[in-house]
């Protein structure tokens, strides 16, 4: 993580050098420092800091967009007369492992699409979910696994 | 330029209408709520919708301190849902046998030294 | 022109804010209302947030609003699973629509 300190100090500079401290000075002092980091990263053969910002990044946007469709769909389920919910708890096993990978899994799956983590088994190896819109239960849970469990790992083992 | 003030004035309105509504609603679950959970649920819910009008409040009267004082509201209300929620689980220990169908007290005692390490 | 945009984005917030407290009022049970508190409630107060660092557009401004997303995004997740826990522990009743429930083979 040494090259992310660099850049947010290379963004530091940049907002200091030009004089007018607004967030938008910030992040595109940040953008050019990337930028200059990357055209030297022959440098810095074994960081994988380049790959894991876009996947970061893309993470976030991924889990924003679910954020909005799942209220939308919570919000119509509530508002309209008739209910559509068939909740269920169904068993999701984890492919996570330490405690920090176990945490942003159990996490942003609670504000994800109709999902709310209840309980973790004593082994840490099966995580219970509460699902709202339970249609197919093996859907559903290899839903969770390929969508936002595996892009969590890829953002942590990077 | 005029206009754009007046229809800021106007949403703020509306906004607060609609806050103070949801909250009357959550007051009614608050009351009514048959088990505690819902109450504490409620309770979360409410200061939430707090927050959300202090931010109003502040865009309304074009004083930014308020957002210092939604920035400490949340930060106390976060602490109040996480003790009632412990007060919840330490609760079902001195359940009677016959209401805990799930799990006997025995077991729910020894679960938690370890799962709450896990997760705090 | 920015007063628009913030108007909009505080009545949609306190929209989604009622619609959360209305699922309190019409979801038939504790799991299935903590859906509506924890997914609706954040993005309303989200949106309302991001409104007023609109409305400002200065660096204090932006650094507090991002603090309280923040602090709302980490937070509402940690309560909602403690409380799920604490309740399903505590023997809540499930609503007769649940299909299926897993977790209660293990006890």
């Amino acid at each position: 993580m040494p090259l992310l300190l660099l850049n947010i100090f290379f963004a530091a500079v940049f907002t200091l050098l030009l004089g007018s401290g607004s967030i938008g000075t910030f992040l595109s002092g940040f953008a050019l420092g990337y930028g200059i980091l990357w055209l030297s990263s022959p440098l810095y053969p074994e960081t994988g800091y380049f790959k894991k910002l876009p996947k970061t990044l893309k993470l976030a946007a991924y889990f924003f967009w679910e954020l909005v469709i799942s209220t939308l769909q919570v919000a119509w389920d509530i508002i309209t007369p008739r209910h559509i919910n068939r909740p269920g708890i169904i068993k999701v096993p984890l492919t996570a492992r330490t405690d920090l990978e176990i945490f942003l899994v159990a996490n942003l799956l609670s504000l994800t699409p109709g999902t709310l983590s209840v309980d973790l088994s004593e082994d840490k190896k099966i995580l219970y979910v509460h699902v709202m819109f339970l249609e197919d239960i093996e859907k559903t849970r290899t839903g969770i696994k390929n969508g936002l469990e595996r892009r969590i790992l890829e953002v942590m083992r990077s | 330029m005029i206009t754009g003030e007046i229809f800021l004035y106007q949403a703020g309105q509306v906004s607060m209408a609609l806050l103070l509504a949801g909250m009357i609603l959550l007051l009614w679950r608050l009351s009514k709520g048959p088990t505690a959970a819902d109450r504490v649920i409620a309770m979360d819910l409410l200061s939430v919708l707090v927050v959300t009008f202090l931010v109003i409040l502040s865009i309304h009267t074009r004083e930014t301190s308020y957002l210092d004082v939604a920035i400490a509201y949340a930060c106390i209300a976060f602490l109040g849902t996480i003790a009632l929620a412990r007060f919840i689980q330490k609760g079902s220990r001195h359940k009677q046998p016959g209401r805990d169908h799930r799990q006997k007290s025995d077991d729910l005692c020894e679960n938690f030294p370890d799962k709450r390490s896990t997760h705090d | 022109m920015i007063e628009y945009l913030t108007g909009i984005l505080m009545m949609l917030g306190s929209l989604f804010c009622l619609v959360a407290a209305l699922g309190m009022i019409r979801l038939p049970d504790t799991l299935t209302r903590m859906h509506a508190v924890t997914k609706a409630g954040t993005l309303g107060a989200g949106l309302v947030v991001l409104g007023h660092a609109f409305f400002h557009q200065q660096t204090g401004i932006f650094l507090r609003a991002g603090f309280i997303i923040a602090l709302l995004l980490f937070t509402a997740p940690v309560a909602a699973h403690l409380i799920a826990r604490a309740s399903y522990r505590s023997g809540v009743a499930l609503s007769g629509r649940t299909r299926v429930d897993e977790l209660k083979k293990q006890h």
